[in-house]
């Protein structure tokens, strides 16, 4: 059914807002990466043929919607009943019948499943009452777990496209990039490059041939932003697309998506897929005479390929090498020709500042970071899933207010922000506002958004260790600092892990982080220093504790640490049952024992030993 | 073109002074290179000195597949890059006339400069049999 | 023509060149590996960083590599200052790592007051730099028989699957233009081999020597129109000829005139 006008696209708003109102009663059952993996889509499947064989009140087929992240992935799997925000969480396969019949028929709670902060008895039921969800801002994630990805009326009844008919019927292009500029977005990949500045200039460049990507490489580990946007509400990326061409005169885009993400193609394809098929891309859209298409471009597994250069060269089929940039994308990308660039996120943002207004984007965060970002909290806190806060709230308030603190009672250590290229963060960090300019003076940077939680078990070296090893094997090897230096920084480390170090190998990797920062041809070289650098600016006295007295602090170093039992051990089998490579033998009531050789220094039976009995050497 | 090179094959005595004067306007690191110019006898005391003919369509310029041959239109000369040059002897053996040779002194291929206009063999040939002269207009 | 500052000297530089070319027509040296003429730059060794800044930029200042950046209108360029030798040192110190065997960087090391890597050398390593001069020149001449494989630190440089590659025409550019020598080949009698390929070797149909590989000759007539009898004598023999043919000339000549 295309769309050839506005007033088409009103009336068909309307309809479906009449059609999703008029049936009050929902159920949303999450199928977001973290549900999914814990079998939501069961769930999902055991609502759908139990509510065919019954008629249920109020509760017919139509009244099950699948969405994306719904964001509290601690969780998973969530199933939310509408209007009420009834949140149940941890839901199982069995428990939807028990839902139906208590819930959907009678209108009672099952206690068991309702959520309650960590330590307290109090159950809360409607999720906006979460701590977790309250204390949320939502713009890029404003649809995301809340309609059927798969279902365009679901979009556009949310207000879906509005923003574009309005681009296309009554802004000029050089209006819509005042529009993005005066609103201060700044691109919500990382860099924080202001958005509107990239288009004015992509626009006027002459060409005949203008192009615009977006970069779905999210290749951060524990970064799932993107992800979630792209799989739960695809159409708003789309949207924002469509708007960005219009702006810069393009008539081709493209959405590269990282390999390890099928799902997000297959959804953002039904998406693409719709929306030719409504006449919101192809030839004259809505009636228009603008002519704007998507095609996807799949990554092949390569962190580098998030890099723009690297990513245009993936794009055209060749290997995702970067280039030195000082003729920029916007002038010559993708073929040769002016190219946009904009991360999930940024896109996602766009259609919102077309309708709400500049002026309002810029009254939510800071004066230089305006708007909201997304993060995804991971790591050793409560609360991991989806959040999306004001630009220049505190790293203290997402990771505690929001994220609950760090579980079984252990101490916060630091923080990762901004994936391998990032930095970590200690304690007395925890009150700076996170925004693209803060964190960054202090060796961090916020990046994509990925937030990986630290505690007192974590030992700062071999996290360096572990994220230069990342970068060493993600490096595409072709300048020498990046390839040779990243790598003699990382078999440096891994030295200083074995205890085998001395303090001039520290002073070594020092001044070889600075060659490697200065010299590197592109931003994962130039930031790939950050984790040695940042963890030895903020936890010295752990590197010196592993190169003069050998021990690691934390017990985690294989080569110095040891975990033993001592007699305090009454036998109880606790520890024996959660190793996980069996490294404990031991009787009933009889002393257990740690075969050093199989254990992993893992510090299971440690946190498991109700006794004390086991020591950290 | 502004020059013209011409050999007159009747007055060369094959004194072989060109080719001298050739390897030794080329020196560099201290030793001459191969010359570019070889008076030729076709038969006894009949000698011709071969050297570039600075071909109007030179199959030279045409096997390098990385553009080191280029006419310089002062001299009239086709010139080798040494810098673009890679050795790969594609013109040493596509000329038909056997003009740009390698120089296993120097370890490079050269040919035929007209030494940037001011030719050597030219200058010491003592019987004129080489002659470089402005192209009356 | 445009005016920038090299090391305190207002100098010319042609529009569109690179500040490479700039700074070298100025007689200054800077190391540059990957650098050659005949293909185009890619800035893989970092050698040839230099420090620029603007007036307006008031003190803030940029690393580039001279190889990649075109001269601006007011540019100010600084190639040696303590920041970049330091740089220079410090990325010839990790090739030494890399390639302790090779004498080029053996040799461009110790101008630099390094005389053995701070770090622990390759194992079994080669004297490949990973400057892509080969791929890059084989790519010119339009054949891509060899590229780089794999990724990050494992990268090499080889042929499709490792095997001889089927698009190579033993025109030995890549040996050549290789900085370090890398790229072995032999000509034996009339046999050349690179790559594990085997060519046959034209010999000269008046004196046998041997010239380039039949299949170089192939392509270059194929591509460039050349005439196939160009191809089949050496260079001495063709100068013989020449001589021959032209004295043919003169004596007819002389017997008209006589």
């Amino acid at each position: 059914m295309r769309l050839d006008s506005v007033e088409s696209l009103n009336r068909l708003r309307n309809e479906s807002r009449q059609r999703l109102d008029a049936r009050k009663k929902k159920i949303f059952v999450c199928l977001g990466p973290g549900c999914l993996a814990a079998g939501s889509d069961q769930i999902l499947e055991e609502f759908n043929k139990l509510l065919a064989q019954e008629n249920i009140k109020d509760y017919s087929l139509e009244a099950i919607k699948k969405t994306g992240c719904h964001g509290l992935c601690a969780r998973g799997p969530i199933v939310v009943i509408e209007p009420e925000g009834i949140f149940y969480s941890k839901v199982k396969k069995n428990h939807v019948s028990q839902i139906i019949e208590k819930t959907l028929k009678n209108g009672e709670l099952i206690e068991s499943l309702l959520y309650s902060e960590n330590g307290s008895k109090k159950k809360i039921t409607d999720y906006r009452d979460i701590p977790f969800y309250a204390n949320q801002y939502r713009i890029g994630l404003r649809n995301v777990g809340k309609i059927d990805p798969d279902e365009i009326t679901d979009y556009i009844a949310s207000g879906g496209y509005q923003a574009l008919a309005r681009v296309l019927t009554e802004m000029k292009p050089q209006n819509v990039i005042d529009e993005i500029t005066q609103s201060g977005l700044r691109g919500r990949g990382g860099a924080g490059f202001p958005a509107g500045r990239k288009w004015a200039t992509c626009a006027k460049v002459e060409s005949d041939v203008r192009y615009v990507i977006c970069n779905g490489d999210e290749g951060d580990p524990g970064a799932f932003m993107d992800r979630c946007i792209m799989e739960g509400d695809p159409h708003s990326i789309i949207e924002g697309m469509i708007i960005c061409s219009y702006a810069v005169g393009s008539r081709e885009g493209y959405i590269y998506v990282r390999e390890e993400y099928p799902l997000a193609v297959i959804n953002l394809q039904k998406a693409i897929d719709d929306a030719r098929s409504y006449g919101l891309l192809g030839e004259n859209i809505m009636g228009t005479d603008h002519c704007f298409d998507i095609k996807i471009s799949r990554g092949g597994g390569a962190f580098v390929c998030g890099e723009s250069s690297a990513l245009m060269k993936s794009v055209a089929g060749d290997v995702g090498e970067p280039r030195a940039k000082y003729i920029r994308s916007v002038i010559r990308g993708l073929h040769d020709k002016p190219t946009v660039l904009n991360n999930v996120e940024s896109f996602a943002t766009v259609p919102v500042i077309i309708d709400k207004g500049a002026e309002w984007f810029t009254s939510v965060g800071t004066e230089k970071s305006t708007g909201t970002k997304a993060f995804s909290l991971a790591g050793k806190v409560i609360n991991t899933g989806l959040v999306e806060v004001p630009m220049g709230v505190t790293l203290r308030h997402i990771i505690f207010d929001i994220g609950g603190g760090v579980p079984a009672g252990r101490q916060f250590k630091a923080v990762q922000t901004g994936g391998p290229s990032g930095g970590c963060l200690p304690a007395d960090k925890l009150d700076l506002p996170v925004d693209f300019d803060t964190l960054t003076e202090a060796g961090s940077m916020m990046g994509s958004g990925g937030m990986i939680v630290m505690d007192d078990r974590t030992c700062m070296v071999e996290v360096a260790r572990y994220f230069l090893e990342f970068l060493v094997k993600e490096s595409c090897g072709k300048c020498v600092p990046c390839r040779e230096g990243l790598y003699q920084l990382y078999k440096l480390c891994t030295k200083i892990c074995e205890g085998k170090a001395t303090e001039d190998d520290l002073v070594l990797m020092e001044k070889l982080s600075d060659t490697i920062r200065k010299a590197s041809l592109c931003g994962l070289g130039q930031s790939g220093p950050n984790p040695f650098v940042s963890t030895v600016r903020y936890f010295r006295d752990e590197y010196l504790a592993h190169i003069r007295d050998k021990k690691c602090p934390a017990g985690v170093c294989r080569n110095l640490t040891t975990f033993t039992i001592n007699d305090k051990c009454t036998g109880c089998l606790a520890c024996i049952s959660v190793c996980p490579v069996d490294a404990i033998t031991g009787e009933k009531k009889k002393l257990h024992v740690i075969n050093q050789e199989l254990c992993t220094r893992c510090g299971s039976c440690y946190d498991i030993c109700k006794f004390d009995a086991v020591d950290i050497q | 073109m502004k020059y013209r090179f011409q050999i007159i094959p009747s007055l060369c005595i094959g004194c072989r002074t060109c080719e001298l004067a050739c390897a030794f306007s080329h020196a560099h690191d201290k030793k001459p290179g191969r010359s570019r110019i070889y008076p030729i006898a076709y038969a006894p005391d009949k000698y011709v000195p071969v050297a570039c003919l600075q071909c109007d369509d030179a199959a030279c310029v045409k096997s390098c597949l990385f553009n080191a041959l280029r006419r310089n239109d002062e001299t009239g000369a086709i010139e080798l890059d040494k810098e673009r040059c890679v050795k790969c002897m594609a013109c040493v053996a596509a000329c038909p006339f056997g003009c740009a040779l390698f120089d296993d002194v120097h370890d490079e291929v050269v040919k035929c400069d007209i030494c940037e206009g001011t030719p050597a063999c030219v200058q010491f040939c003592p019987t004129k049999a080489l002659v470089y002269e402005k192209i009356p207009v | 023509m445009v005016h920038i500052t090299i090391n305190g000297k207002v100098v010319k530089a042609r529009e569109g060149e690179m500040l490479l070319a700039a700074i070298r027509r100025q007689g200054i040296d800077i190391p540059a590996l990957c650098h050659h003429e005949a293909v185009e730059p890619t800035g893989n060794c970092r050698l040839c960083m230099v420090e620029i800044t603007r007036e307006q930029w008031q003190g803030w200042k940029k690393y580039v590599t001279s190889c990649l950046y075109p001269v601006e209108e007011g540019l100010i360029v600084s190639t040696h200052t303590p920041e970049l030798i330091e740089i220079r040192k410090n990325l010839l110190d990790l090739q030494l790592a890399r390639c302790p065997n090779s004498e080029v960087i053996q040799q461009m090391a110790e101008e630099y007051g390094l005389t053995k890597s701070s770090y622990e050398s390759r194992p079994d390593a080669d004297n490949c730099i990973m400057c892509y001069a080969c791929t890059r020149i084989c790519e010119v001449l339009g054949k891509n028989a060899i590229s780089a494989a794999g990724r990050g630190h494992d990268k090499i440089i080889t042929p499709p699957f490792g095997e001889p590659p089927p698009d190579c025409i033993g025109c030995l550019a890549c040996a050549q233009i290789c900085p370090t020598d890398v790229i072995l080949w032999t000509d034996d009698n009339t046999v050349r081999t690179i790559w594990d390929k085997k060519f046959d070797l034209i010999s000269c149909s008046q004196c046998g020597k041997t010239t380039i590989t039949r299949d170089f000759a192939d392509y270059l007539i194929e591509t460039r129109n050349l005439p196939r009898e160009y191809f089949d004598t050496c260079d001495e023999c063709k100068r013989k000829n020449l001589a021959h043919k032209m004295g043919d000339i003169v004596t007819a000549v002389e017997e008209v005139t006589l």
